[in-house]
């Protein structure tokens, strides 16, 4: 199982993602990047059922796109988060539903980050993790996580969780990629 | 599919005018007089029944029709229009509402409803408009009582008293010297007699009034009693008698 | 996991008082057994009417969007404002739309008829079947635990005041002896003369 994990600090949203591609008994990438940028100010964190992801998430790239072009004004963080979860929710009842699992990351002035599972079930959350993950870290951000987080602190926690997921999870996950969404955008970190 | 016209026959005219629309209210201005008049406790429909022959059996041809318990509409110009009008306004005052909210819809919805059926054939391919005007009276608890009048444009208006057909200048004339706020339903039964004498040819009898009140619940009309808060219909059609005798008393 | 209506847990019950009715909810949402968020609120406002969804939250988030938008519609369309008997056929109708594929949400609607001034409760399963209450309802994953609780603390003709502590305990105590329900609590009492009271509560976190 993939790891994906979101960390709203005061200034910005980390997303923590797992580098490791595997299928099956054999890991195909080791520099994998599981984030996309949505917008300017949103990112996509994505895991599930390969294939599915892929192109969920670049459907609703392409569509929050295609509403900036034609409307001059970028939809927002709740607003791509909403759309992505009636989606998926309108997925779910199809005849073969869409298995990802979604973190959406933005910032509209203030942090934001929405906790969006394959079944479309939207929640806005301090810090999240979807899969495996989360069985290992949310005591540890239970812990540490606070309202006023700096970057370098966000960074930090960030570490402790990683840290943690080394020592406990049963297979190399081959290290994290760490995306900073601020106002200044989404970037990779180091 | 391409020797039907799919497309609509009501186009405007160079004026702004929708010919087709005129038209349909000139069916309805050549059709009988109906007459309707609010009052404080209820609202009374009223038109005169024409009939052809002396052989037609009279008392099986009503021309006002319920639609819920509490509201019932009547019609000037094409007896057969009216008649799907009535059978879309009863089917969807219980699909589209007392299926989902388990009450009757109140009269201004049931109204819109209507409007919107004939709206829809002045702007729709392969139809024409509907050549009836309507008066629709009923009851809810918000609004009370109400009367409206349809056009078959598909516009709506609320009314104290108003008549539509041919004689409904003259009616309205009438009707604006005799209304008043503190009219009881009686006296607008009163008044919807007078109306009505003006306009129609020969004697006025009881065989050829038809006269519908949305008054007072009519709990002897639910087929029991002894249940608390249930109400009878408020719609009531009056019998041939009941306005024989109005007449008598003129 | 099988059952869809015990994946995220959560809890409400509703209770009616002398002129006066009371909502409460529990605030967990979980994925089975990891909690996913604590502030999850399941009573939703339509006018004078407070509906509470319990049940698969993806659902509940679709179906309270989806009588969000119908209670607009009625109220713009009829100019008047929704009487609870109507919201709970209007719910009804909703659930019974989907009876061959149905959503997973077990609600509850309370309210004070506008006209009448009568409390009102009044609890569905799935697929719409109503029961309406003229003591309490209650729903969730809790449901066996909520039911002995208000069997037990429940009187006729309790005050706003009375009827919030009443409400409380018969939430909290069930919650504590249902692991997928809890994280805190919210209720509103909702009193004749239109005054509504919102409050939180606190409860264990784990």
């Amino acid at each position: 199982m993939d790891i994906l994990l979101g960390i709203r600090t005061q200034n910005e949203v980390l997303l923590i993602t797992s580098r490791s591609l595997a299928r099956g008994i054999s890991v195909l990438k080791s520099d994998d990047v599981k984030v996309l940028e949505c917008n300017k100010h949103t990112a996509l964190a994505f895991s599930g059922e390969p294939g599915d992801t892929t192109n969920f998430v670049e459907f609703i790239r392409a569509n929050v796109r295609l509403y900036g072009f034609q409307n001059k004004q970028e939809l927002t963080t709740h607003a791509v988060a909403s759309y992505a979860r009636k989606e998926l929710a309108t997925s779910l009842r199809s005849r073969k539903p869409y298995q990802v699992n979604i973190l959406v990351a933005g910032h509209n002035g203030t942090p934001e980050l929405h906790w969006i599972d394959y079944l479309g079930t939207n929640v806005t959350l301090p810090y999240a993790a979807h899969g495996y993950a989360s069985y290992y870290v949310l005591s540890t951000l239970d812990r540490w996580w606070t309202e006023t987080l700096t970057l370098e602190e966000g960074l930090e926690l960030a570490r402790k969780c990683i840290d943690e997921l080394e020592k406990r999870m049963p297979i190399d996950f081959k290290g994290c990629n760490i995306h900073v969404v601020d106002q200044n955008g989404v970037r990779l970190h180091e | 599919m391409a020797d039907r016209y799919s497309f609509s026959l009501t186009t405007f005219s160079p004026n702004g005018k929708l010919i087709q629309i005129e038209y349909a209210l000139q069916a309805v201005n050549a059709g009988v007089t109906s007459v309707g008049i609010k009052a404080q406790n209820g609202v009374v429909l009223a038109t005169e029944k024409k009939v052809m022959s002396q052989l037609v059996d009279g008392d099986s041809l009503t021309k006002i029709s319920q639609i819920t318990p509490d509201v019932g509409m009547v019609y000037s110009g094409m007896g057969p229009d009216f008649r799907v009008l009535v059978d879309k306004a009863r089917k969807n005052a219980h699909s589209n509402y007392k299926m989902i909210y388990q009450e009757y819809p109140p009269t201004r919805v049931v109204v819109q409803d209507i409007a919107r059926t004939v709206q829809e054939a002045t702007q729709a391919g392969g139809v024409r408009p509907y050549g009836v005007s309507l008066l629709v009276a009923g009851y809810d608890d918000n609004h009370k009582f109400g009367l409206y009048q349809i056009d078959p444009s598909g516009s709506y208006y609320p009314w104290k008293a108003t008549a539509i057909g041919k004689g409904s200048s003259s009616a309205k004339t009438f009707l604006e010297k005799r209304w008043n706020e503190e009219l009881e339903l009686e006296d607008a039964i009163h008044i919807t007699l007078l109306t009505l004498k003006e306009s129609i040819e020969g004697e006025m009898t009881g065989d050829n009034v038809e006269i519908c009140v949305v008054g007072l619940p009519n709990d002897d009309m639910l087929g029991f009693e002894g249940v608390p808060n249930v109400q009878g219909p408020r719609f009531r059609t009056l019998s041939s008698q009941e306005i024989q005798d109005r007449l008598d008393s003129l | 996991m099988s059952n869809p209506s015990e994946i995220n847990g959560g809890s409400a019950v509703a209770m009616i008082g002398k002129d006066c009715v009371a909502i409460a909810c529990d605030l967990r949402l979980g994925l089975q057994s990891v909690t996913v968020s604590g502030d999850f609120e399941k009573i939703f406002q339509y006018g004078g009417n407070f509906v509470a969804f319990t049940g698969l939250a993806t659902d509940v988030q679709t179906v309270s969007t989806e009588l969000r938008q119908k209670h607009a519609l009625y109220e713009m369309v009829e100019e008047r404002s929704m009487e609870p008997n109507t919201a709970a056929h209007l719910v009804s109708s909703m659930l019974y739309s989907r009876r061959f594929a149905p959503w997973f949400v077990g609600p509850l609607v309370a309210g004070i008829n506008s006209t009448t001034g009568e409390p009102y409760v009044c609890s569905f399963d799935s697929i719409g079947s109503m029961d309406v209450s003229h003591d309490f309802v209650v729903t969730g994953t809790a449901t066996n635990q909520l039911y002995g609780m208000a069997e037990s603390l429940y009187e006729k003709d309790m005050s706003p005041e009375q009827l919030f502590e009443t409400i409380s305990q018969t939430l909290l105590c069930a919650a504590d002896r249902d692991a997928i329900t809890g994280s805190g609590g919210l209720v509103y009492v909702i009193e004749k003369n239109g005054k509504v009271t919102k409050k939180l509560l606190k409860s264990r976190q784990d």
